[in-house]
């Protein structure tokens, strides 16, 4: 019964979709959405981050990156891209974890070159920064 | 044996429901024992899909469900402010979906009714164009998609919220503990027999006793002697260390069934599948099959979804209420209390079927039906009442992190977990030494588990402040946590090394099934350290 009844009702709620949508004039909500959720950090990702991104995520945190290149501002590696990289919805809370400490910037190109998966550490790093200015 | 202890009502399950059970008789003031056999929320409850949700997909069905499931998930978020997030899903509709952008809308149109009992936003329509440029990883076949918003929630952190209230207001709460006999006289049941984690016996009395223990309620009922029907259902995920995408994505599985991608805090979850059960509840193995069931599904709405690294797999068993000759998706998620007087078996209740975004609810109406029994004329006040940890705001995470010397994600993640008790729980391990960097968890959060959350497994460990579970899955912190819970627990060097082996082995079996060719290196690479350091072997 309960079956019938829920079909039944989707029924109608059909007919008064099409007939609004016969009605109304059409218009894009794609700014509307982005903008509901910006406090959320719900964000859509750029074209050119989604191409890297698999290769962006597959830190193992194994640390080797961190005998190379110590820590970026007071942010540890590997931890920049093993914690920070997989949180960017709320990471421009995290902002200042990223201030510098006055130290020499390290080379994260160097650091990148000893990681077993081939995470490019300095791209991340970008990124990492990018997400924690928002 | 001891003497036995005297309880108004012993509560068996410590999952979210039987957990919010002995919260809400507790906060009644009734004495509650709560026992669980292995740890809180390791059972159906934690291989959930982490998720507040009202249950769009039962508006097909019974729209009741989806309503009570509303109303109750509004109680939980605001009761558990810092254990939920906001998760918004893209819904792409696909050239040869089961429904048309119009009945999907349709579907939204009437969830969005439902959606302010939850404090979430109504749905958004995008055309094929926008769904990209909001998700580029979609499949450019995507002819159109809507929104739709749920919540996020920590499964095991509520069900100890839950636990921790429970035991503030009174109640006994024992975890690695398993009842072995119902006590029985006449048609009567007047209490448990059960065997304790350090293999000690004991007897409790009560004047009620509740089942909660979701799929094994039947196993628990013959104790009773009394028979509960239930269709067991098989899910598991795949999760992922990583967020995939900022939203959350649905897909048609090869069968026609709904798939969800969902973008929890720092970790993506893949599930889930739905299939009847008859096998051992207590030994529940992922396929690969299942696995590639999954990925198939997505990689459809998501053509890389191969690309990316799985670090793991859960399975659990749903306690779906018995019915004949229906699809498993189409079963219902509605539960009911059984009273098994009528049995022979007075004094002895029943909570079976259900799912995670009731559990408030369900537990009320169990309450409601053990003091009707029991003659107690107090009313719950679970819905309102916040659970520890939410009764104020918490502050922003960089100010903890500037007066506790950590860093603002770690204040983050810490405030995630415990909400304004935060600072307590640094002070208790006094010191802010970060021991798992991949969640990142602190030494004194693990210390204050271990003295004051009920650890005592490193796999307990895991699911109350969630060592291991990033990207490294243990490799890097398993030994160190091994260390510190050791020390607070008084293991030996050697009890210290088993206890990590033991993880290190369960977490294998839930690895196995997702590990691709690169898969198999990385973890090679990650356990070439444990091998030299613990002997393991890495067998199954």
């Amino acid at each position: 019964m309960a079956r019938a009844d829920a079909l039944a009702r989707l029924a109608w709620a059909y007919g008064i979709h099409q007939a609004r949508r016969r009605l109304t004039r059409r218009r894009s909500q794609l700014a509307d959405l982005v903008e509901t959720y910006a406090a959320d950090g719900i964000r859509a990702v750029e074209p050119q981050m989604r191409e890297r991104h698999p290769h962006l995520v597959s830190c193992i945190n194994c640390g080797l990156c961190a005998l190379a290149a110590g820590r970026l501002g007071k942010t540890r590696l590997p931890d920049l891209a093993s914690s920070y990289m997989r949180l960017y919805a709320r990471l421009s809370e995290a902002s200042s974890d990223l201030a510098g400490d006055g130290g020499a910037a390290p080379d994260l190109a160097a650091a990148a070159s000893v990681c077993p998966v081939g995470l490019p550490l300095d791209e991340v790093a970008a990124v990492v920064r990018r997400m924690t200015t928002r | 044996m001891t003497a036995p202890s005297a309880h108004d009502v012993v509560v068996i399950g410590g999952g979210v429901t039987g957990a919010g059970i002995a919260r809400d008789l507790s906060l009644r003031g009734l004495s509650v024992l709560l026992l669980e056999k292995g740890d809180w929320g390791a059972g159906t409850s934690g291989s959930s899909s982490w998720m507040i949700h009202g249950g769009p997909r039962y508006l097909e069905f019974d729209w009741d469900t989806t309503r009570l499931s509303c109303v109750d998930a509004g109680h939980i978020v605001t009761i558990a402010r810092n254990l939920v997030y906001r998760v918004v899903f893209l819904i792409p509709v696909m050239p040869h979906d089961r429904n048309n952008i119009e009945r999907m809308e349709t579907a939204m149109e009437v969830y969005d009714r439902f959606q302010p009992l939850k404090h979430a936003h109504p749905h958004r329509r995008l055309t094929g164009k926008e769904a990209l440029q909001a998700e580029p990883g979609l499949s450019p076949d995507v002819i159109a998609a809507v929104t739709m918003e749920e919540w996020g929630v920590d499964p095991h952190r509520l069900v100890y919220a839950n636990v921790q209230d429970a035991v503030a207001h009174g109640a006994r709460a024992l975890n690695h503990t398993r009842v072995t006999e119902l006590v029985k006289d006449g048609g009567k049941v007047l209490g448990v027999r059960y065997r304790t984690a350090d293999g000690a016996t004991s007897e409790a009395r009560a004047r009620a006793v509740v089942n909660a223990t979701g799929p094994w309620s039947p196993e628990l009922g013959a104790m009773a002697g009394v028979d509960i029907r239930l269709r067991p259902a098989k899910g598991i995920h795949i999760i992922y260390p990583h967020r995939i995408s900022n939203f959350s994505i649905s897909a048609e599985s090869v069968d026609g069934r709904d798939l969800l991608m969902v973008a929890h805090a720092g970790f993506t979850l893949l599930g889930t599948t739905d299939d009847d059960f008859y096998g051992d509840l207590d030994s529940v193995d992922v396929l690969e099959d299942e696995v590639d069931y999954l990925l198939q599904g997505f990689e459809r709405v998501f053509p890389r979804i191969r690309d990316y690294r799985p670090v793991r797999t859960t399975t659990g068993v749903r306690p779906t209420l018995f019915k004949w000759r229906k699809y498993e998706d189409e079963l219902s998620r509605r539960y009911e209390v059984i009273d098994h007087a009528s049995q022979d078996a007075d004094g002895f209740i029943t909570i079976a079927g259900g799912k995670l975004s009731m559990y408030r609810l369900m537990a009320e109406e169990t309450s409601d039906a053990v003091c009707r029994k029991l003659g107690h004329q107090v009313a719950s006040t679970t819905a309102s009442r916040p659970l520890p940890g939410n009764e104020s705001d918490p502050e922003p995470p960089a100010e903890l992190a500037a007066r506790c010397s950590i860093s603002a994600l770690a204040a983050m993640k810490l405030q995630s977990r415990h909400g304004t008790n935060a600072e307590k729980v640094l002070d208790e391990g006094g010191t802010s030494r970060i021991l798992c960097r991949c969640e990142p968890v602190t030494e004194a959060e693990l210390v204050y588990a271990a003295r004051r959350e009920q650890v005592r497994t490193l796999a307990d460990a895991f699911r109350r402040v969630g060592v291991a579970a990033g990207p490294c899955a243990g490799a890097a912190c398993i030994l160190r946590t091994a260390e510190v819970i050791g020390r607070e627990l008084g293991w030996s060097a050697s009890q210290r090394f088993d206890a990590a082996r033991e993880f290190v082995r369960g977490a294998w079996l839930g690895r196995a099934p997702v590990l691709n060719q690169a898969g198999w290196a990385q973890e090679e690479l990650a356990q070439g350290a444990m091998r030299g350091l613990m002997g393991f072997d890495g067998s199954r």
